[in-house]
């Protein structure tokens, strides 16, 4: 990783991303960059784009053209490249997606033992304590099955920290769960905001990103429609879909 | 009246009443059935058959046999040799099936395709003309004096010839058994959790398991070695004939290569199933946290396929156990076939055919029950489980 004193390398930096699915633009032309410590919001409407462009940062998806930089490290098909970014970022999904045959502790364990080699003394502790800041210390032994989700859905956050990442991406984290597991999951992000973690959120919680957005960012058939900071977004939208989608989804 | 016949448990009960009932009637005078016809024809039941010794000799047999043993010897016989085949026949088939099963799930296409093709050919070929095949192909190997010789291995028209071990009929049994239990005894030692110890500190006792279990295997042999002999006795050919080793009859090796590629063929197909049944969510999971693809086909994927495909791996085992008995089509000794020739040459239809289920069920049920245990043991806790 190369970094100035200068220049603070950026988090992640997209220029010129391209992305189809066959023939389906499904990403055009989207140039972004996230500076460390920032808390970037992502909403649109389904089909936008949103979980495509963060899947693109850690290659859950392939971009098929542009540049990604995640850390200062190009995002290519070097394998060195792909594992040493996604070592360094974690990612939080829509349904949970912890190992069900692994206790909660062994979930969190695992890929620090493996990939980062700790031994598992040390691994344990530290998953006990990033269990303990998203609040569920007790349940280290109980199977991901036998938590509600939005027990489980901490269980993953806290999972993803044990890798100590520089950055973590939420896919839609709360859009699986009842109402009142949804404020339990914020509760946790904010309070991982208020840390300093570089996180990018796609999200349709508008509160969570009036709270703690730097950015918002509004996307709409691939494309990043519009970018402001929440005040300006929320107060004063420029596009017309961003104020068409602010309406439907603030509406009631 | 009329009210207690509204009500649903009375009626429940009054129905059950009746189908027990009916099901007593049918079984009683089918009995008294058979005892009339068996009278009216001289019949003699009764299992005291199983004592008489049986006259005609087995072609195949692990233990030791001549038309001078009694008629339950040869069921013994039976069941050993229907054992043998069917367990050696269900790893062949087990291996072949993973290897294939990994085949069409890799995301190589030359793999996917031999993987699709080797399924399609081998499954839609009815087994008894695979045996058939098979039977065929290695009865016409060459004859003893030209055979095929790979390692120290002997293929012939007359057989397959493999090395020996010169050590006594139940020592060698017993070093059978103690080489399972150093393939059993290591994997319960690290995955149970009877042991309260963390699965990466097991590592001396799992050692300890396997190379006790190792140790335990050679010094049965060595115990059990014949006198004045070498311990591994390599065939070789004296004249016309082989000389030493063990001969394993075409008709075995015909059944157990058939049944390793018909049911390989099937349990690729599980294999997949298992595979596909895994979440795509629990594999991107593991990639983002940083997993290697054989760390995430190892510690996520093989585990999860694993409890998807054990419930019908038992009953695919069970089925292919049963199809040891197309032995009796090329004339290999299986348990179906000793009760064929019993039922031919004693006249006991209806013992030999109970003592034929009897045995099959005991197989059977017991290949279930290891499979119900296992399940249980590896099945996901709680039911709160999404994707």
């Amino acid at each position: 990783m190369t970094s100035t004193d200068q220049l603070p390398t950026p988090a992640v930096s997209i220029q010129g991303m391209q992305k189809f699915y066959g023939s389906f633009h499904a990403l055009k032309n989207i140039d972004l960059t996230v500076e460390k410590g920032e808390k970037l919001v992502i909403c649109g409407p389904s089909g936008s784009g949103k979980s495509t462009m963060i899947r693109c940062i850690n290659r859950l998806e392939e971009h098929d053209g542009g540049r990604i930089t995640v850390l200062g490290t190009e995002l290519n098909d070097d394998v060195g490249n792909i594992d040493g970014i996604r070592r360094e970022v974690g990612m939080v999904f829509q349904h949970f997606n912890l190992f069900p045959h692994m206790t909660v502790l062994e979930n969190c364990v695992l890929a620090p033992m493996l990939v980062r080699k700790i031994p598992r003394a040390q691994a344990e502790a530290a998953a006990m304590r990033y269990l303990e800041k998203v609040r569920i210390p007790e349940q280290a032994r109980k199977y991901p099955g036998q938590l509600s989700g939005g027990q489980q859905q901490r269980v993953a956050i806290a999972r993803s920290l044990c890798m100590e990442p520089e950055i973590l991406l939420f896919d839609e984290p709360t859009s699986a769960l009842d109402p009142e597991m949804i404020a339990e999951v914020l509760d946790v992000m904010v309070s991982l905001a208020s840390d300093g973690m570089t996180m990018i959120c796609v999200t349709h919680e508008m509160g969570f990103a009036r709270r703690v957005a730097d950015r918002v960012i509004f996307m709409d058939a691939g494309e990043i429609v519009e970018m402001a900071d929440p005040e300006t977004f929320f107060g004063d939208p420029k596009n017309e879909r961003t104020k068409k989608f602010l309406s439907q989804i603030l509406g009631h | 009246m009329s009210n207690l016949w509204r009500n649903q448990k009375v009626r429940n009960l009054f129905l059950q009443g009746l189908f027990v009932a009916a099901v007593l009637l049918i079984v009683i005078g089918g009995w008294m059935n058979a005892q009339q016809t068996m009278q009216s024809q001289r019949m003699i039941s009764g299992f005291g058959f199983l004592h008489k010794s049986t006259g005609w000799d087995v072609n195949f047999s692990l233990l030791p046999a001549s038309a001078n043993d009694p008629y339950w010897w040869f069921f013994v016989i039976g069941i050993v040799n229907t054992l043998f085949l069917g367990v050696l026949g269900l790893m062949l088939a087990t291996f072949i099936g993973g290897l294939v099963g990994l085949a069409r799930t890799s995301s190589n296409a030359m793999l996917q395709l031999l993987g699709r093709t080797y399924v399609d050919f081998f499954r839609n070929i009815p087994l008894i003309l695979q045996v058939f095949f098979w039977y065929a192909f290695v009865t016409r190997l060459p004859s003893v004096r030209n055979a095929i010789e790979i390692g120290p291995m002997t293929l012939s028209s007359r057989g397959v010839y493999i090395p020996a071990l010169n050590v006594g009929g139940w020592y060698l049994f017993a070093a059978a058994l103690a080489l399972v239990a150093a393939v059993v005894l290591p994997l319960w030692t690290r995955t149970t959790r009877r042991i309260d110890k963390p699965r990466e500190e097991r590592r001396g006792m799992v050692l300890a398991a396997l190379f006790g279990s190792l140790a335990l295997v050679l010094a049965l042999l060595w115990l059990g070695r014949l006198p004045e002999t070498p311990l591994i006795d390599v065939p070789q050919l004296q004249g016309l004939n082989m000389r030493g080793g063990l001969r394993v009859s075409p008709e075995f090796s015909a059944l157990l290569i058939a049944i390793g590629i018909y049911g390989g063929a099937y349990i690729g197909e599980i294999v997949r199933g298992g595979f596909k049944a895994v979440g795509r969510g629990q594999t991107e999971a593991a990639h983002s946290l940083g997993l290697s693809p054989w760390q995430t086909f190892s510690r996520i994927s093989l585990p999860l396929a694993l409890r998807a495909m054990l419930p019908i791996l038992a009953n695919q085992y069970i089925w292919l156990i049963k199809a040891t008995t197309m032995g009796i089509a090329i004339g290999f000794t299986d348990f179906f076939m000793i009760v064929a020739v019993t039922i031919n040459q004693s006249g006991q239809t209806i013992e030999a055919i109970a003592i034929l289920m009897a045995g099959f069920l005991a197989i059977n049920l017991t290949i279930a029950a290891i499979f119900n245990r296992i399940n249980k043991a590896i099945a996901l806790k709680g039911n709160q489980l999404r994707s």
